[in-house]
């Protein structure tokens, strides 16, 4: 198919357009962080005319905006961990061996993800009550992992089924066991769909706002999606310092965005379009 | 005698596959214990007397029937975050639907910088909602956002006008948020489906002399269809499971006319402690999710077969 020039020109004039749409209100964000109070409130200055990091430094030396991205990152990274290992053993189990009744076990599964969030949270409130984990970080760990487990185990499997798998078998001719056969020879060729995932893991719980908000209660161990919200007064907002936290909090998801945007569109469509 | 070589053969099989059943185990139990305990135990409350309010009454805690439910009903503040659930979710799911074909075709053409374009496209999906929430916030304010003061430099309004705070503006205000958060998930299964359409179909096609509009129509859209109508269904499902896009710029309000039946039960639950109607009417969500989700898990295994 032949393009003319002017099919051409209104392609790339529709593509300009969606990268502006997409980008525009985080250009803006960044803009406003770095303007001083008064240029905030001042409607000739959209664009500001001087800069200032100010806000970027009272936001990392003067709020308490480290401890609730070293709450978050903690949080997180206990939670992928968790989820991967179990996910990547339950994927291999599925994939690897004849369970009975495996299909309908992963399609159950599945559905666990799709349970609202508001539903589970009365009853864990009511758990967590008894046990005393309200207000804990261990809570909002288990928390975290009974969405982002569910999630790991699915991708995992979807990545595991398009392994050429005669190769273990070849390793275990060789005399591997199946350990080792795993982490040789199988390990490589998963690692693309297990890093991603990870990542994704990682964001999952990163992103987590509704149960951190609800069951902790402590100012200081909040985490960044919650606390956050400290600029926020009830009868006035600091705007310059809330920009700058969003931007800061930002580069995390950042970092993944960078590492995973090239198989984003094949790899996380086809676990959920193929069963 | 069959009977039992069979038993034999089952228990063999068992055997041998053992320790599959002890590497899903670990996965299986924390799902059981973290996801479906819960979930039973928040039916079982929805048929409670559980007030957290009256936590002391003699009733708490004991078996009220489908009394809850009767008063949910009963109530005009459900039945408006119904009808808004299903404006909400109807709205949203047109509005995406449509944009994500628009930007999945042309990202899908061969153009320079079609990766960065792309990419650009992406960035609102990977935003967490808890800040893409707070961007929206900031573009509406009345004072500091930037919609308001182009209107006003422009000459088209005098004072800031309150998106979020007027019962008019706050609907739509709250859907164009989300419509830019969730766009780009939607466009990545349909970017994905397009790139499964093969060239050639499209080839013989124009040696047909089919125009644009015709060849979307009869090719594209046909080879598209069923990874899109999962797609569709799976948005359906995490709209109107949405919490974080309505919370975190209106809390349902003002007067209500954001409320959603998510945001609705989490009021109940956790501003008014009335856990009983909160759990059944985060029942009747539920109710909701399960019909979706058993049409998306027909979808994909019929797709697989």
């Amino acid at each position: 198919m032949k393009r003319t020039r002017l099919e051409t020109g209104i392609l790339y004039g529709l593509s300009v357009l969606i990268a502006l749409y997409s980008i525009l209100p985080f250009v803006w964000v960044f803009m406003t962080a770095l303007k001083s109070p008064e240029q905030i409130y001042n409607m000739n200055q959209i664009i500001p005319t001087y800069i200032t990091l100010d806000n970027f430094k009272q936001v990392l030396f003067q709020s308490n905006f480290v401890r609730y991205f070293l709450n978050s990152a903690y949080i997180s990274v206990i939670v992928t961990v968790v989820s991967m290992v179990f996910a990547v053993m339950a994927a291999y189990g599925f994939c690897r061996y004849h369970i009975h009744g495996a299909d309908s076990l992963k399609m159950g599964i599945l559905f666990t993800r799709m349970f609202p969030g508001v539903l589970l949270s009365i009853p864990y409130y009511v758990i967590m009550k008894k046990v005393g984990l309200i207000d804990t970080h261990a809570g909002l760990i288990v928390i975290n992992c009974s969405f982002v487990l569910p999630f790991a185990v699915w991708n995992m499997c979807t990545f595991f089924l398009q392994i050429p798998w005669e190769i273990e078998e070849s390793a275990l001719i060789d005399g591997c066991n199946r350990f080792q056969a795993f982490m040789k020879v199988i390990f490589p060729l998963a690692k693309p769909g297990i890093s991603a995932t990870t990542l994704y893991c990682f964001l999952m719980s990163w992103d987590e706002f509704m149960y951190a908000n609800t069951f902790i209660n402590s100012t200081l161990k909040k985490t960044v999606q919650v606390g956050i919200r400290d600029y926020i007064g009830e009868y006035s907002t600091d705007w310059g310092p809330l920009m700058a936290a969003v931007i800061l909090s930002l580069v995390p998801v950042i970092v993944f965005f960078i590492f995973v945007q090239d198989s984003l569109v094949g790899g996380l469509s086809a676990g959920a379009v193929k069963g | 005698m069959k009977q039992s070589k069979k038993k034999r053969s089952k228990e063999y099989t068992f055997r041998k596959n053992l320790n599959g059943y002890l590497l899903i185990a670990p996965a299986v139990i924390a799902i059981l214990v973290l996801s479906v305990y819960p979930l039973l135990q928040g039916i079982w409350i929805s048929f409670l007397n559980y007030d957290m309010t009256k936590a002391n009454a003699a009733d708490f805690g004991t078996f009220a029937g489908l009394k809850n439910y009767m008063v949910i009903f009963a109530n005009s503040k459900y039945r408006n975050a119904v009808m808004n659930s299903v404006v909400w979710t109807l709205v949203n799911i047109v509005a995406q639907l449509a944009l994500a074909i628009g930007v999945a075709l042309v990202l899908n053409e061969h153009l320079k910088g079609r990766g960065f374009f792309r990419t650009a496209a992406l960035l609102p999906w990977a935003i967490p909602a808890a800040i893409s929430a707070l961007t929206f916030s900031a573009l509406y304010d009345t004072k500091i956002g930037v919609f308001n003061t182009i209107l006003i430099r422009l000459g088209i309004l005098k004072e800031g006008y309150s998106f979020l705070g007027n019962v008019e503006s706050a609907m739509p205000a709250v859907i164009i948020a989300n419509v830019w958060k969730s766009t780009p998930f939607l466009m990545i299964f349909i970017l994905a489906a397009l790139q499964g359409v093969s060239y050639d179909q499209y080839e013989s096609s124009a040696i047909d002399g089919a125009g644009k509009i015709q060849r979307f129509l009869y090719i594209t859209l046909p080879n598209i269809k069923e990874p899109m109508a999962v797609a569709v269904i799976l948005n359906v499902i995490s709209i109107f499971n949405n919490f974080n896009a309505i919370w975190l710029l209106t809390q349902g309000g003002p007067l209500d006319s954001t409320e959603i039946m998510y945001t609705y039960a989490y009021r109940q639950a956790f501003v008014d402690h009335k856990f009983g109607y909160a759990a059944a009417t985060s029942v009747v969500i539920f109710a909701v999710i399960a019909i979706l989700t058993i049409i998306y898990v027909k979808m994909i295994s019929l797709d697989r077969d």
